[in-house]
């Protein structure tokens, strides 16, 4: 299955995190909020114009900017 | 008193989880808001007496993890190393506990005795969450108390069972057991650290290690340099092998083993809630509605606010007549009371802002945010804030600044990076506040119209767009991206939001206050020497040639810098009227505001601008925003002749 980025994806659609592209500190500070690869996620909402995504993960719901979002590589369904 | 014993405790825990809800039931009235030493992190302390022990109770800021991502995180884990707490009260949000267990886990690696407050256990029932503190005590075999902190439930349980806790003097065990592989290296680590003293656990010098830690690196640097090489090839070999930095590795494996502690003691079922809050969500968030909902409440904040102060303003202003002449009869007249009375009648200055404006502004505001409503506001301008250089969260400053810039200034700790609360910062002294409001509509929006009013801030809008785009093109360093949690709605709890107003407006009290008073006696000094008109002819080659403005504009915009508001307080007073038509047109007007608006930040931002960001930067902006806003007029005034 192809990976993706997270901001491909449309509201409600579900996916499993693959990867991080950021650099050291974003990446860590994703991990200590618990964006690990193999967390399944699932898209609430994207804000108008491109702005940021918001995500369910681990039972809270995470707003990510645009920029850091589109370095978070995701599979696709269930 | 045998049993009167001291006890020193923290309150720990992500932000959001109702840690200061905690802290205030715990310590009433009886706490002092200060700041960490060198640092511009608030620090929160009060005192309890208890079952015969006096308790000093610390509010650590609210952080998601132990490392060195920001300055709170590093203040939080020194404390609890350094100042040796008797127990540490970890304050969780029940109906997010997988995401805040991760940061428990850490907290545990610290190895002091420790009470989990499973807090907001009210909300559980209607989001159908059900959780076994049976289970939960045993996988983290600290005492897990049951809170919902807004009732003050669970409150002295918690401090029962901390109490408990020092007792039993059991040494917490290392609840965290990692991979073998990497258990092998921190087992290795820890070994060779028998001679070493620190504060801090070795198992947790280990693990650091491994992490890259860079302030605990520095520990090692000098002495134990072989450990440091050693935690170096154990890195890489580690790197080698999974393809992953340690320290991310680490993290993940702590989200592993809580989210196998989670599926043992929480069990999700159907939610009961209305879907009512859901909803509120759809709309407020929604692509299209979003924005108009924002613009509607924003807007109504705005609006009664102005309509209320307007009111109370006149109240007051009427109550505050005819007291001069009272107080002259009572003490006479010379240099000692007339200066009496000028600080009398700048506490009154103070008041005139604070009650009308400031305090009813920033209730509405903080009703907002415990709501749940702020956030959506970050989360809908995140991409416009980004054109100006800084996330979302960014608005909060922002939109304080309109009351006030000295809280505004205050605000800008929330954002992530020093480069980021700057432009904040700076952004925020454009803002116009409620006394530069309060020029625009009493002189613009009184004898020109409301549209010039409205346009005018349309113009500090652009401005701020404009620079911000500028500053954040200059200053070196990369823009930080939002990564923010969404808070459900809730009802707002009526005491937190009054505490928080309250705290702000004693910010404002403290930082202006003394500003304020001090240029009340120079102005009466001033106006007592009539130094007016020579101050007048000396400014006149800006305010008479440049900005085509009446020369005793100069001296009003002298007396502005102590408080804009003076500006037409001042321009009253020395005309004898009210009436500003009779010695300015229309566009010296808009002029007039314009400068007022943009020029010299009063004294008291000035000072809390120093306070945040140090006295070259304040006296930076300062000069840069005179210079701007004189050739900002001068260009209206030139371009105005063209209507």
């Amino acid at each position: 299955m192809k990976t993706v980025s997270l901001v491909k994806l449309n509201e409600k659609e579900k996916a499993e995190v693959v990867s991080i592209l950021g650099g050291q500190m974003a990446t860590k500070r994703l991990v200590d909020l618990g964006l690990t690869a193999g967390t399944r996620v699932k898209i609430l909402k994207k804000a108008p114009l491109f702005g940021p995504v918001e995500i369910e993960l681990r039972g809270s719901a995470l707003v990510l900017g645009q920029g850091l979002a589109a370095k978070i590589l995701v599979r696709r369904g269930e | 008193m045998k049993e009167n014993k001291e006890l020193n405790i923290v309150l720990a825990g992500n932000a959001n989880v109702g840690k200061s809800v905690i802290f205030n039931h715990l310590t009433g009235l009886h706490q002092h808001i200060g700041n960490w030493p060198g640092k511009t992190i608030e620090k929160a302390e009060g005192t309890l007496h208890y079952r015969g022990y006096t308790i000093n109770v610390l509010d650590l800021p609210g952080i998601y993890s132990l490392s060195t991502y920001s300055t709170e995180e590093i203040i939080a884990r020194d404390y609890i190393a350094s100042q040796k707490p008797d127990f540490i009260i970890n304050v969780v949000d029940a109906t997010h506990l997988e995401r805040n267990l991760i940061f428990t886990w850490q907290l545990l690696e610290l190895k002091k005795p420790m009470v989990l407050a499973l807090n907001m256990v009210n909300l559980l029932k209607e989001k159908g969450i059900e959780i076994d503190i049976k289970k939960l005590e045993k996988a983290l075999k600290i005492p897990v108390v049951p809170t919902a902190a807004i009732y003050g439930k669970g409150i002295t349980e918690i401090l029962n069972q901390g109490i408990r806790s020092i007792k039993r003097k059991r040494a917490t065990t290392d609840p965290i057991k990692y991979g073998k592989e990497m258990e092998e290296k921190i087992g290795w680590l820890t070994e060779r650290m028998a001679e070493i003293s620190s504060v801090y656990p070795k198992r947790w010098l280990a693990i650091k290690l491994l992490e890259k830690d860079k302030i605990i690196e520095k520990l090692f640097e000098k002495k134990n340099s072989e450990i440091l090489e050693q935690a170096k090839i154990f890195r890489s070999e580690l790197k080698k092998v999974h393809g992953h930095d340690p320290s991310i590795m680490i993290a993940d494996e702590r989200c592993h083993l809580v989210s196998q502690v989670v599926k043992e003691a929480v069990r999700v079922t159907e939610p009961q809630a209305t879907g009512l809050n859901e909803r509120l969500d759809n709309i407020t968030c929604h692509k299209i509605l979003g924005f108009p909902t924002m613009i509607f409440i924003l807007g109504l904040v705005f609006l009664s606010v102005f309509q209320f102060g307007n009111r109370l303003s006149y109240l007051l202003e009427k109550l505050s007549f005819g007291w001069e002449k009272w107080y002259e009869g009572m003490f006479g007249v010379s240099l000692w009371t007339y200066l009496g009375w000028s600080v009398a009648e700048s506490a009154f200055a103070l008041i005139q802002i604070a009650l009308p404006y400031i305090f009813p502004f920033y209730f509405l505001l903080f009703f907002l945010e415990d709501w749940g409503y702020l956030a959506r506001v970050a989360f809908l301008m995140d991409n416009f804030m980004h054109k100006v250089g800084v996330h979302g969260k960014a608005c909060i400053p922002l939109m304080l600044g309109f009351g006030c810039n000295v809280p505004a200034c205050l605000a800008c700790r929330i954002m992530e990076t020093r480069r980021e609360r700057f432009i904040t910062g700076v952004l925020t002294t454009f803002i116009p506040c409620s006394a530069v409001s309060v020029i625009i509509i009493g002189l613009v929006g009184k004898f020109i119209g409301l549209s010039w009013a409205l346009g005018l801030y349309g113009i500090a809008f652009l401005t701020i767009f404009v620079l911000g785009k500028l500053v954040s093109k200059i200053l070196p360093g990369e823009a930080t991206e939002l990564i923010m949690e969404m808070p459900d709605y809730k009802i707002p709890h009526f005491r937190t939001v009054i505490l928080q107003t309250w705290f702000r407006l004693k910010e404002f009290i403290v930082i202006a206050g003394p500003v304020v008073i001090i240029s009340g006696i120079v102005i009466r000094m001033i106006r007592f020497t009539d130094w007016l008109t020579a101050v007048a002819d000396w400014l006149s080659p800006i305010t008479v040639n440049w900005l085509g403005l009446p020369a005793i504009t100069g001296v009003l915009l002298i007396f502005g810098i102590l408080r804009k508001e003076l500006i037409l307080v001042m321009l009253a007073a020395l005309l004898g009227t009210a009436d500003f038509s009779q010695i300015l047109s229309p566009r010296q007007m808009v002029t007039l505001a314009l400068v007022s608006m943009f020029y010299f930040p009063c004294l008291a931002t000035f000072a809390a601008f120093r306070k945040e960001f140090g006295l070259k930067e304040a006296i930076g902006v300062a000069s840069f925003k005179i210079i701007f806003a004189i050739i900002y007029g001068g260009l209206f005034y030139r371009l105005g002749l063209l209507f």
